[in-house]
């Protein structure tokens, strides 16, 4: 069943390219979208000429320290004298970034459109943390000094509570996936860990602890995006997009369902309706859910209906979403393996997918084979999901 | 309702706010670095992409591809200017500062500076040169150079 959408041009990726993820970068913003954009168009074999609209993607103004940032980052990501998009929903940049440059082809306007995500977290002192405290209500929440940390401490706790999860349950996630980053060249916190070492962490904010955390990072990631046609030219094996999805929740985190996400499953279903899939549990091989903390992946593992509510804790515990499990999530490793540029991060899921499809993932490439994909990513005043299914 | 038209203000109920980010750490780049170790030795530098020179030199060229990088020994061309006559504070300047814009011959970019010229000899088109400041003083930012005079 596909929904009645009119598109002009099928959409595919047919090129990624992404920057070492790290802390305290010496290239400037501008020069790790330059990076990751040369990477993409290095690997779908064009030069910058080729191309004829440019989408960036970027969290906000105050972590690069640069007002205006999409126009900073104008040259660095090709975008000079051409059609330029910048979009931001915040966390869920990084899979909004490609659903904006859907729309620039699948409409028609844009034949090869270079999508660059970019985020530096490093410029803002003493800690980018404190960006975040200027999202709160001025006058509600402000003045209780609340920090970004307590949503999801208060999330995790609720999830445990209601499914029953432990915390050694959920830092399953955390192990897995800096695990699994231990084969990505460009990651930033890979590791051998165990749960003992999760635990044993410092506790930031209780139930949350260092490692179920992802750290702050600096980083690029670009795809390039084009219509049917030109696709065919470029490649014998283009990656689809079969569907987007995106939604926007209510306001106010705490009037929320804190134990299932439904600003992404909202989003998931338009997503896979778009795509023809219905039952997304057994039709998608892999996936890369958003994780910048490890109780965030069940999450929205069960947003994105791979799991029953409540159960994404339980398979974990059987290796049902290891690489070389029934189901892999975050077979890259995650933003708790890789990093999380906030925006690249998300773009970062997406060309994993990408080289996952293309069997181009060398050694993180997961067993099974693999027809369809979706990736997640979360922001916002953590009520936007935004969506992307892929398929070979 | 503008609230200070009510002239109680006294009586406002108001949240005090401020951002608690208090400092930016900025990097040069790997290029913009070159750029600055240049100033400290008095030698600007750019970039050679292909028949095209840019200073300060950039990582990548317009085209994505990368370029050499190259001292500037050209002289410099006024391109525009203005006269500066009150600071931000709406403070008269004991002495206006002349402020243009700056291209070395042949070059696509140049720089914003400080000038050093006569008023009578201001003119679009008039050939500077850099002056630096004395090598001591010198920490790798744009104001070792000290300012542009004629050439």
């Amino acid at each position: 069943m596909r929904s009645n959408i009119f598109m002009k041009d099928r959409v595919a990726i047919v090129g990624a390219g992404i920057t070492t993820f790290m802390r305290r970068a010496l290239e400037t913003p501008r020069e790790l979208a330059w990076e990751a954009a040369k990477m993409a168009l290095d690997s779908a074999g064009l030069t910058l000429s080729d191309i004829d609209c440019v989408v960036i993607g970027s969290a906000p103004d105050t972590f690069d320290g640069m007002h205006l940032k999409g126009e900073y980052l104008g040259d660095g990501s090709g975008a000079i004298n051409k059609p330029m998009t910048r979009v931001y929903v915040g966390g869920g940049t990084g899979v909004f970034v490609p659903e904006s440059a859907y729309w620039h082809v699948a409409s028609g306007v844009c034949k090869k459109v270079l999508v660059v995500a970019e985020e530096k977290m490093s410029p803002a002192h003493p800690h980018p943390q404190y960006v975040f405290k200027y999202i709160w209500d001025p006058i509600i929440e402000r003045p209780l000094g609340p920090n970004l940390l307590w949503i999801f401490a208060m999330e995790m706790r609720r999830y445990m509570a209601k499914c029953g999860a432990k915390k050694e349950d959920i830092a399953l996630v955390s192990v897995k996936n800096k695990r699994n980053a231990l084969d990505h060249p460009a990651a930033l916190t890979a590791a051998n860990i165990t749960v003992d070492d999760v635990l044993k962490s410092e506790t930031l904010v209780w139930p949350v602890n260092l490692l179920d955390v992802s750290p702050v990072t600096d980083g690029a990631a670009a795809l390039i995006m084009t219509s049917e046609n030109v696709a065919r030219e470029i490649t014998d094996s283009p990656v689809w997009v079969d569907g987007i999805g995106f939604t926007l929740e209510n306001q106010h985190w705490y009037n929320r369902e804190l134990a299932f996400p439904r600003y992404l499953n909202y989003a998931a279903r338009m997503a896979y309706k778009m795509a023809g899939i219905e039952r997304p549990w057994k039709e998608i091989d892999v996936a890369e859910p958003y994780d910048p903390f490890d109780y965030k992946e069940l999450h929205h593992i069960e947003g994105l209906m791979l799991a029953r509510p409540c159960e994404a804790w339980k398979l974990v515990r059987e290796g049902y979403f290891d690489r070389n499990g029934e189901l892999p999530t975050s077979p890259s490793g995650g933003l708790l393996g890789v990093g999380n540029p906030i925006a690249a991060a998300g773009l970062m899921k997406v060309a994993e997918l990408f080289w996952q499809l293309r069997y181009e993932a060398g050694k993180r490439q997961v067993k099974k084979p693999v027809h369809k994909a979706v990736a997640n990513a979360w922001g916002d005043l953590m009520q936007a999901g935004t969506v992307i299914v892929l398929s070979n | 309702m503008s609230y200070d038209k009510r002239n109680r203000m006294e009586d406002l109920v108001i949240f005090p706010g401020e951002q608690e980010v208090e400092k930016y750490v900025y990097t040069p780049g790997i290029h913009g670095l070159e750029f600055a170790k240049g100033l400290k030795e008095g030698k600007i530098l750019g970039m050679k992409c292909k028949d095209k020179i840019y200073v300060p030199p950039k990582t990548f060229c317009p085209d994505f591809t990368q370029g050499e990088l190259i001292e500037i020994n050209d002289e410099w061309i006024l391109v525009s200017y203005t006269i500066v006559y009150q600071d931000m504070y709406k403070n008269n300047l004991p002495n206006p500062k002349i402020i243009g814009v700056i291209k070395p011959k042949n070059a696509e970019t140049g720089l914003i500076h400080l000038l050093n010229v006569p008023l009578d000899k201001l003119e679009i088109g008039i050939k500077l040169k850099p002056v630096f400041k004395p090598e001591n003083e010198r920490n790798g930012t744009i104001n070792d150079i000290k300012y542009f005079e004629l050439s």
